[in-house]
């Protein structure tokens, strides 16, 4: 009886491994962060455009395509490392892209885009961070891609990356079918 | 040039490590004695010698080497610089080979004529690990990777990260894990050879165990100090898995010592000691592993990376998997039928022992509970706070209520009577002194009350058991089974009394503020006034700070102190942190943090007041003294065993 409690720990102890090997060899992304928003309609706003003026209303723009909404701003260094992957994003999948400017200086925010490229379909001002409460947005930047019915899918925490570039599209993908 | 000695003094390590290795087999004691001297010096030295030419590169700025590019920056002040080697990955492991093949050097200095065998296959423990960090280091993460572009600065370092408690923390805590490789080495060593060689194998062990227990002491109360004053949020410990990472070792240091002065005394508990040697040092490698591989997010995290991770767990797995294996077949050699009551010094150690092994499974369990509901069904938890405090809290009180009793039991049975007439004075010293101490503070809380109590019931016990040993001292009783303390015990014990009081008081009775203030404006928090007089702009070396002054008055009107909190922003990473301003006495901490905002909206400003937060360090001290105490009589010993 003694004798095969003695074995016990190298049992727990491989059990344990095969749990942390398993996590390593998956293609995981621990950035990932659910949502309470995840399977559910956009949530309704209105606000204005950075580039056109005119009125953005909220469910009204999120129909019959896939769409990407990329919260950035131009004080967030991730933000321009991201710049590039949304831009091919834009140009390669063609792919809608509702970039939301949040806590930014709008002159600040148009001189970026002229100097780095524009990906986004549109620009949406969000000075005061509101729109950031309603789509609980926590750090910057953060992508929520929505179907073609308006219901947010996906929500991605952190930039876009040379690593998680092809796994993300197959996340937009995943939502297109 | 620099660079490349480091490089090639890293790679000398390796084949000095293998030759360690091959040569402990040897049959030959002379000549096994003789290499042996060649490999461990000649190890200390290149790891020796590589370490400091990349603190030399550090120091001077060579960007040319991508480490020193990727965390340094010339504005940085040469302490930052310095500390900047282990503050990154690369570096760290540098660190550590250089903590491991030190250990090496004193596990080689023990050999003499009767115990060559057994500290040949310690040694040859050690070298199979100092391979295994060597290849690790050399293969996924060398500090000597150059760069073919030229840059004229680097990318500086986290300033969150420059600041003098944390420059130390991680030497400090790596010498603690690293020192339970040596407690490994011996378990695995004591395992392999046969058990008729009467080898004092728990009295080597000993000294390592009680150093590698000092040093993550001290380097786990540091990293609590850096949070504390650094993070601004009030608090000292957060449970994050890289905290937890260090608690659990710790947890099982603590069970290894206590059953490492049974098996001295007594015997019995081998097969325990030998376990939790193992185990000990596998959790620090698992918690390196934890950290590195960014398989959990924590705000320690270095660089993500999953191939290093893959190639840690394989490490982990052949060790783990060789020595427990050796475990399971040879362990029961060291079971013996020596029996003991419940009511015992052995009892109490057992209980202690199996309670830090609860507590230590519990944290494990907390810690990657996320990542078991993450592969079952595919949903995100996090596990925080709430879990740790309410499983471990009511885990450890029992522990703690034996630990005051503990040390006034004998060995093998105590008679129970007895034990009851003699803790008597000591229950109702503390709780003669927790009445006071309630009806002082008047404040009411279930485990307030509890946690208090415990602190004056250990420091009570600890009175009266000195006060005992005087008098034995001055009669000159001679006796078998009389229970003798020893300095250290009744040293760390009463620093674990401190430890309680001050984790009780700033838990319990923490209060805070959070409010918007403008210049001018006047506040209060427990009896205090804090009154908002101005802002001014500070410049340090390489960043410039907006300085809050706080002035305090007690509620009699008086000023007590002037508190200068900061705002810091470091142009050269793009982003700032904040300087808690603390003012301590003996009974609280007041502490006020300056948050965001600007003249005309005001300044968002945290004020905390913790109540008898400076035991919690004074604790940590006199754990950490008690352990040298012990530290300087176990070495006596060992002396005397060479002889």
């Amino acid at each position: 009886m003694k004798k095969k409690i003695l074995i016990s720990p190298i049992i727990v102890f491989f059990l344990i491994l095969f749990v942390f090997f398993y996590l390593l060899i998956i293609d995981r992304n621990p950035s990932e962060l659910p949502s309470v928003l995840i399977n559910k309609k956009v949530p309704a706003f209105e606000t204005k455009s950075l580039l056109e003026n005119k009125i953005f209303v909220s469910p009204n723009e999120f129909r019959n395509e896939t769409t990407l909404v990329n919260f950035f701003a131009t004080w967030c260094k991730p933000c321009r490392d991201e710049h590039p992957y949304l831009i091919k994003l834009s140009n390669e999948k063609e792919l809608k892209i509702i970039g939301i400017n949040y806590k930014d200086d709008s002159k600040k925010a148009i001189k970026w885009l002229e100097k780095l490229g524009n990906p986004y379909s549109n620009v949406l001002v969000d000075s005061n961070a509101s729109l950031g409460i309603d789509w609980g947005v926590y750090g910057l930047p953060e992508t929520f891609i929505v179907n073609s019915n308006g219901i947010i899918k996906y929500r991605l925490v952190g930039p876009i990356t040379k690593k998680n570039y092809h796994a993300f599209v197959l996340k937009v993908k995943e939502v297109e079918k | 040039m620099v660079p490349s000695l480091g490089n090639i003094t890293l790679w000398l390590s390796l084949l000095l490590a293998i030759f360690q290795f091959v040569i402990s087999h040897k049959k030959n004691f002379y000549s096994v004695l003789q290499f042996n001297k060649i490999a461990v010096n000649g190890l200390l030295f290149c790891s020796l010698a590589s370490f400091f030419s990349l603190m030399y590169c550090h120091i001077v700025s060579d960007f040319s080497v991508i480490n020193v590019f990727q965390n340094s920056h010339t504005t940085k002040p040469l302490l930052y610089k310095v500390s900047g080697v282990w503050g990154n990955h690369e570096g760290s492991m540098l660190l550590w080979i250089l903590v491991l093949t030190i250990f090496n050097y004193f596990i080689f200095k023990l050999y003499n004529q009767k115990n060559i065998i057994f500290i040949s296959k310690t040694l040859e423990a050690q070298a199979i690990i100092i391979i295994g960090f060597l290849l690790f280091t050399i293969l996924t993460s060398n500090p000597f990777d150059r760069m073919t572009t030229s840059h004229t600065n680097g990318l500086g370092f986290n300033p969150l990260l420059q600041d003098p408690a944390l420059a130390i923390h991680p030497p400090l805590l790596y010498i603690g894990y690293v020192g339970f490789s040596a407690a490994f080495s011996f378990s695995v060593a004591a395992m392999s050879i046969n058990v008729e060689e009467k080898i004092p194998w728990h009295s080597y062990m000993k000294p390592f165990v009680l150093a590698a227990w000092i040093f993550l002491s001290a380097g786990i109360a540091f990293g609590s100090i850096w949070a504390y004053y650094e993070l601004g949020w009030g608090g000292w410990w957060f449970w994050d898995p890289v905290e937890n990472a260090s608690f659990m070792p710790w947890l099982l240091g603590t069970a290894l010592i206590h059953s490492l002065i049974t098996v001295e005394k007594r015997k019995s508990l081998q097969s325990w000691v030998l376990l939790l040697s193992i185990l000990s040092f596998l959790l620090s490698v698992i918690g390196t592993f934890l950290v590195r591989s960014g398989i959990l997010t924590s705000v320690h995290t270095f660089a993500l990376d999953p191939t290093r991770g893959i190639y840690i767990l394989t490490f982990v797995a052949l060790l783990g998997g060789y020595s427990l294996i050796l475990f399971g077949l040879k362990s029961k050699n060291f079971l013996n039928r020596h029996c003991f009551s419940f009511f015992s010094r052995e009892g109490s150690i057992l209980v202690n022992n199996i309670i830090m092994i609860v507590v230590c499974a519990s944290v494990f369990l907390g810690t990657i509970y996320p990542l078991l509901v993450e592969i079952f069904s595919n949903n995100k938890i996090s596990v925080g706070e709430p879990y740790f405090n309410s499983i471990t809290i009511p885990i450890m009180m029992p522990a703690i209520l034996v630990m005051g009793m503990g040390p006034m039991l004998s060995w093998g049975k105590a008679d129970v009577i007895g034990i009851l007439t003699k803790s008597l004075p000591s229950i109702l010293l503390a709780v003669v002194i927790s009445s006071i101490f309630f009806w002082v503070y008047r404040s009411y809380n279930m485990l307030g009350l509890a946690g208090i109590v415990l602190a004056f019931w250990i420091m009570s016990n600890i009175l009266l058991t000195t006060f005992r040993q005087l008098n034995i001292k001055n009669k000159e009783v001679t006796q078998e089974n009389i229970p003798k303390y020893s300095g250290g015990m009744i040293i760390a014990h009463l620093g674990v009394a401190f430890l309680i009081l001050g984790i009780t008081g700033s838990s319990v009775w923490q209060k805070e503020k959070i409010i918007r203030m403008k210049v001018n404006d006047e506040t209060s928090i427990h009896n205090y006034n804090i009154a908002f007089k101005e802002v001014s702009e500070v410049m340090g070396p390489n960043y410039v700070a907006l300085q809050g002054i706080f002035w305090v008055y007690n509620n009699k009107k008086n000023m007590i102190t002037k508190l200068k909190p900061e705002n810091r922003f470091y142009p050269v990473t793009n982003n700032s942190t904040t300087e808690a301003s603390i003012h301590t006495n003996l009974s609280r901490d007041l502490y006020v943090v300056l948050g965001e905002g600007d003249v005309n909206r005001g300044w968002i400003v945290r004020i905390y007041y913790n109540p008898l937060v400076v035991w919690i360090w004074i604790g940590v001290f006199a754990i950490f003294l008690g352990g040298l105490f012990s530290m300087k009589n176990n070495l006596k010993k060992l002396k005397r065993l060479s002889i």
